[in-house]
C-alpha cells in the first residue's frame, strides 16, 4: 500500500511523456586497449526522468556514467547533454560538468577542508558566487540532507552516511539539471544505507534527474521511472520497474535477477 | 627485541589488572624506579650484559670528551674572543646599530606571533623539577669524571648541587601547578643575558690604523653588548603581551594572515637594512622607479579587473598569451631591468586570472595583490639597484654565521616555489613542460653539490655578458636554489602523486578547470603529505651551506676552521672552533626537526 502511494505521488507531479529529452547516447562505445567496456550503447533519458541502471560486475555501468560528465572519453558514438555535444572542446566539457552532478561510491570528499568549504568551494570559484552567498546555499543544503550540525567538522570526522549525503550536498551546490550516482551506498554499513536513500528519494520526489547505478533492488522498484539492465557493454533490456520485476523478457535478465533476489 | 617485548608484556598485564575498573580510563600505574630499571634494562642476562657494556662505553666517552674539552692546552678564548668575526666577520663597528634594529625587528614579530598562535605548553612544575635533578646529577657525574683542577672542581660541584637541590624543590610538587614553556625559555635566555653583565667575554678587533694589524680585547663583547641584548630581551617580551592583548580585540584568521605575510617579506627588508644604504637615490626613485611602478600598477589594476570578469572568455587567454610574448620579447630590446621584470609578472598575474575570477570583491582582491606584488617588487628592485654604505676590507661586506643564515634563507624562500613549479612541470599534460622539467630535475641530481657551486662561483660570471654583473655570493645563491628546488621538486611530485584519482575525479565533476583543481584540490594535499621529506631537505640544506668554505666564501666554517687558527695567538686552536661549529650546527638543525614534528601534527588535524 504505502509503497504505491510513494509511487504515484512520485509520478504524479511530472509529465514524462511530454518532457524533453536531456541525455542522449546514440551508438556509444569505449574501449580500454583492446577490451571492448561499451558496445554500442543507445539510450535516452528525459528532464525529470529517474533511471536506475542494473547489471553484474564489469558490465560497463560505471564507465557509461562517467562517459556522461566526461569522467572517461567514449571513441565511437555521439552523447549530448542538455543540447551540448561531449568533445575534445573544452568549453563543452566545463558547461556540461557544471550542469550534471556526480556522486561516487567512495565520497571523495576533499579531506582537507571542512564541510561547509566542500560544499561552497566550486559554487565560489566556478560558478562565481559572492562567498556569503555561497555558504548560506552551503547551510541549506546541508539542512535538506539532514546534517545542519556538521558543517565545521572534517570529513574524516564523520560517519559513511554522512559523508556521503555531503557529497551529496556537495554535488547539489553547483545547482545542477542533472545527477549521476554511481553505486552511493556500496561503501556503506547497512544502517547507514537507508539515510542515503532517503536523502535520494527526496530528491527524485524534487524532480530531479537521476542516473543511478545501485544494487538496492527496493529502491529501483519504488523510486525508477525507467530500469536499464547492462551486459557485457551493451544494453540488454530497458522497461518499467513493473515490467522488469515480474516479467522481463531477456534470458539475461531473468538469470541475473534470479541470481540476485 | 627483548626490551620491547618486555614493556608491551607488562602493559598488557596491566591493562587486565585495571579493565575491571568501568568508566574511566585504565590509568598506567607508574613504576618505581627499581621496577622501571628491572623491566627495561635488567630484564634477561643479555640485556644485563648489553646494559652495563653500554654504560661503560657512554661514560668513557663522555670522559674522553669532556678532558678534551677542559684540557687546559684547549684556547676557548679562541672562540669566546672570535665571536663576532664568527657571526659577521669583518661588518663594521659603527655600522652594528642596523643588525640590532634587524634582530629587533624579527624578535618583535617572534613575541607577537607566540601569542597569536598561542604558542608553548604548560608544563608541570614537577616535570620541569626531575629535569633539573637529572642536569644537577649529570653535572655532579660529569664534574668528578672530568680532570679539573680542584678549584673548578669546587665551583662546578656547587653549581651542580644547586641545581639538584632546585630540582628536589620542585619535584613533590602538585600536578596541577605548572608553568608555560616560555616562561621557561625566556628564563634561560634572562639568565644568559645577565651573564653578560657578569662575565667578561672578549673579542677581536682589527685596527687598520698604524701597522694594521688583530687585537684582542678582553670583556669588549660584554660591554658593547650587554644593553643591546637586554633591550632585545625586553622587546621580545613586551610584544608578546601585546600580542596577547591584541589578539582578543582584532579578528584573528585576519591578523594572522598579515603576519604571516610579514614574516615572509620582512627578511628582504632587513637585509636592505644590513646591506644596503639607507639614504635613497632620490633623483633615480622620483625620475624613473615611482613612475614606472605607478604605470604598472594602473595599467595592470584595470587590466586585471577586467580579465577577472566571468564571462571575459577566449578574448583574456589571448591577450595574456601577448602580453607573456611581450615580456620575452623585451630581451631583445635595450631596456630597464624593471620593466622586464614587471611585464613578466604581469603576464603570470593575466593568465592566472580566469583562476581566480568571480563577482566584485574576488576582482577587486586580486588588484590588491597585484598592487601589493608591485609595491614589494620595486622595494627590492631599488634596494639591489642602491649601492651599499658598509664599506669594508674584503670581498663581501657580511660573513660568518650571517652569510650562512641569509644564503640558507633565500634560497629556501626562492627554492620552494621554483620546486613546486617544477614537480607540477613534470607531473603536467604537456609533453613539452614534462620533458623540460624532467631533464632539469635528472641532471641536478646527477650532479654533485659541489660540482654546481664552482661552476657557479667560477664559470658563470665569465659567461655574462658585458655590463652585466653577478656578486660571488649571488651566484652561489643561485647556485644553491637551483640545486634544492631539484630536490624538493622530487618531494613535492611525491606528494601530488598521493592524491588518489578519486580527488582529481571530484575537483573535476564539479566543473573545476585545470589550474583551480591544482591550486586548491591537489596542492595543499600534495603539500601535506610532502612536508616530512621537505624538512628533511632543509635540514640538509642547512648544513650543505658548509660547502661554502671549500669554495673559499667566508662562512660560518671558513672562518672557524682558517681564518681564526690564522691569528697570530690562536695558533692551533681549529679543533676548539670546529666543535663550536658543530654544537650550533646541531643546536639548529635539532630545533628544526623537534619544530617540524610539531607542524606535521598540526597539519594532520583534519584527516585522519
Ligand atoms: N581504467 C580502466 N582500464 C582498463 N579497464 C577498465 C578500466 N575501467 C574499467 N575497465 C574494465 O571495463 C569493464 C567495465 O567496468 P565498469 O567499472 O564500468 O563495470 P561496472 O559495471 O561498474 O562494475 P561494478 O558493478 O563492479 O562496479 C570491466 O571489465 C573493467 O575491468
Ligand atoms: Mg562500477
Amino acid at each position: 500500500m504505502t509503497e504505491n502511494e510513494t509511487k504515484s505521488s512520485i509520478r504524479g507531479d511530472r509529465d514524462l511523456a511530454n518532457a524533453q529529452d536531456i541525455i542522449v547516447c546514440e551508438g556509444v562505445s569505449k574501449w580500454f586497449g583492446d577490451f571492448q567496456a561499451l558496445n554500442n550503447v543507445t539510450a535516452t533519458i528525459k528532464e525529470q526522468e529517474v533511471v536506475v541502471v542494473l547489471g553484474p560486475s564489469g558490465s560497463g555501468k560505471s564507465t557509461w556514467i562517467r562517459c556522461i560528465n566526461r569522467l572517461e572519453q567514449h571513441q565511437e558514438g555521439r552523447i549530448m547533454v542538455d543540447g551540448v555535444e561531449l568533445s575534445n572542446d573544452l568549453r563543452n566539457i566545463e558547461k556540461v560538468r557544471s550542469e550534471v552532478g556526480m556522486v561516487f561510491q567512495m565520497f571523495n570528499l576533499f579531506p582537507h577542508l571542512t564541510v561547509r568549504d566542500n560544499i561552497s568551494l566550486a559554487p565560489i570559484w566556478v560558478r562565481k558566487k559572492p562567498r556569503a552567498e555561497a555558504e548560506e546555499q552551503a547551510s541549506s543544503l546541508l539542512e535538506r540532507v539532514g546534517i545542519p550540525e556538521q558543517a565545521d567538522k572534517f570529513p574524516g570526522q564523520l560517519s559513511g552516511g554522512q559523508q556521503q549525503r555531503v557529497a551529496i550536498a556537495r554535488a547539489l551546490a553547483m545547482e545542477p539539471k542533472i545527477m549521476l550516482f554511481d553505486e552511493p551506498t556500496s561503501a556503506l554499513d547497512p544502517e547507514m544505507i537507508k539515510e542515503v536513500l532517503d536523502v535520494m528519494k527526496e530528491l527524485a520526489l524534487s524532480g530531479m534527474t537521476m542516473m543511478v547505478v545501485t544494487h538496492e533492488m527496493g529502491f529501483a522498484k519504488e523510486v525508477a521511472d525507467k530500469i536499464m539492465f547492462m551486459e557485457g557493454g551493451q544494453i540488454v533490456e530497458t522497461g518499467t520497474p513493473e515490467h522488469f520485476f515480474t516479467n522481463p523478457t531477456e534470458e539475461r535478465t531473468k538469470l541475473f535477477l534470479s541470481q540476485i533476489l | 627485541m627483548n626490551l620491547k617485548n618486555s614493556t608491551s608484556q607488562t602493559q598488557y598485564e596491566e591493562e587486565i589488572n585495571v579493565s575491571t575498573n568501568s568508566g574511566l580510563p585504565p590509568k598506567v600505574a607508574a613504576l618505581s624506579p627499581t621496577e622501571w630499571l628491572k623491566a627495561n634494562l635488567f630484564s634477561n642476562a643479555f640485556n644485563s650484559v648489553l646494559t652495563v657494556l653500554s654504560t661503560a662505553a657512554i661514560l668513557l666517552i663522555i670522559r674522553g670528551l669532556l678532558s678534551f674539552i677542559f684540557n687546559p692546552l684547549r684556547q676557548w678564548s679562541a672562540t669566546a674572543t672570535n665571536m663576532r668575526l664568527l657571526m659577521t666577520q669583518a661588518y663594521p663597528e659603527h655600522q652594528y646599530a642596523r643588525i640590532w634594529v634587524s634582530l629587533g625587528f624579527l624578535l618583535f614579530l617572534t613575541g607577537v606571533s607566540l601569542a597569536f598562535w598561542r604558542a608553548g605548553r604548560r608544563v608541570q612544575l614537577s616535570q620541569v623539577g626531575k629535569r633539573l635533578l637529572a642536569i644537577g646529577a649529570f653535572i655532579l657525574l660529569a664534574t668528578l669524571l672530568a680532570p679539573f683542577s680542584s678549584k673548578a672542581t669546587i665551583i662546578w660541584l656547587i653549581v651542580g648541587a644547586f641545581i639538584v637541590g632546585l630540582g628536589l624543590l620542585l619535584k613533590p610538587a602538585h600536578e596541577d601547578k605548572t608553568i608555560s614553556s616560555l616562561t621557561l625559555l625566556s628564563g634561560a635566555f634572562l639568565l644568559a643575558i645577565l651573564s653578560l653583565w657578569v662575565v667578561p667575554y672578549g673579542h677581536h678587533s682589527y685596527l687598520s690604523t698604524r701597522t694594521p694589524k688583530i687585537l684582542a680585547e678582553p670583556g669588549t663583547v660584554a660591554m658593547t653588548t650587554k644593553l643591546p641584548w637586554t633591550i632585545m630581551f625586553l622587546v621580545a617580551v613586551c610584544s608578546y603581551f601585546l600580542g596577547a592583548f591584541i589578539r582578543e580585540k582584532i579578528d584573528e584568521t585576519r591578523s594572522k594572515a598579515v603576519l604571516s605575510v610579514t614574516w615572509l617579506i620582512s627578511p628582504l627588508f632587513l637585509l636592505f637594512l644590513v646591506l644596503r644604504d639607507p639614504d635613497f637615490d632620490t633623483g633615480h626613485l622620483f625620475s624613473t622607479d615611482i613612475p614606472i611602478f605607478l604605470f604598472f600598477s594602473i595599467v595592470g589594476s584595470v587590466l586585471l579587473l577586467w580579465l577577472t570578469r566571468p564571462d571575459v572568455g577566449e578574448k583574456g587567454r589571448v591577450i595574456s598569451a601577448a602580453i607573456l610574448f611581450v615580456g620575452f620579447a623585451t630581451f631583445l630590446f635595450q631596456m630597464l631591468m624593471i620593466v622586464r621584470i614587471l611585464t613578466l609578472v604581469l603576464a603570470f598575474f593575466a593568465l592566472a586570472a580566469p583562476t581566480f575570477s568571480g563577482q566584485k570583491p574576488a576582482r577587486i582582491r586580486y588588484a590588491k595583490v597585484w598592487i601589493g606584488s608591485m609595491v614589494i617588487l620595486c622595494w627590492l628592485i631599488t634596494a639591489i639597484n642602491t649601492p651599499s654604505t658598509a664599506k669594508v676590507p674584503g670581498d663581501f661586506f657580511i660573513g660568518g654565521f650571517a652569510i650562512t643564515l641569509m644564503i640558507f634563507f633565500f634560497t629556501m624562500v626562492l627554492a620552494f616555489p621554483l620546486g613546486v613549479l617544477l614537480a607540477l612541470a613534470r607531473t603536467s599534460k604537456f609533453p613539452i613542460f614534462r620533458m623540460i622539467s624532467t631533464t632539469f630535475i635528472e641532471f641536478i641530481r646527477g650532479v654533485p653539490l659541489i660540482t654546481i657551486l664552482i661552476f657557479f662561483s667560477v664559470m658563470v660570471p665569465l659567461f655574462l655578458p658585458d655590463g652585466m654583473d653577478l656578486t660571488e655570493i649571488a651566484a652561489v645563491t643561485i647556485a644553491f636554489i637551483i640545486f634544492e628546488a631539484a630536490y624538493l621538486a622530487e618531494n613535492v611530485r611525491g606528494g601530488l602523486q598521493s592524491v588518489t584519482r578519486g580527488q582529481h575525479e571530484a575537483a573535476e565533476a564539479v566543473g573545476m578547470t585545470n589550474s583551480q583543481k591544482t591550486f586548491f584540490i591537489v596542492l595543499p594535499q600534495a603539500l601535506r603529505v610532502a612536508i616530512p621529506p621537505m624538512v628533511g631537505q632543509i635540514i640538509a640544506t642547512f648544513k650543505e651551506t658548509g660547502l661554502l668554505a671549500i669554495i673559499g666564501i667566508f662562512d660560518f666554517l671558513y672562518i672557524a676552521r682558517s681564518v681564526i687558527p690564522g691569528q697570530t695567538e690562536y695558533m692551533g686552536s681549529t679543533r676548539e672552533n670546529l666543535l663550536f661549529v658543530s654544537l650550533v650546527y646541531l643546536v639548529i638543525c635539532f630545533a628544526m626537526s623537534k619544530a617540524s614534528q610539531r607542524v606535521e601534527k598540526r597539519v594532520g588535524l583534519g584527516e585522519r
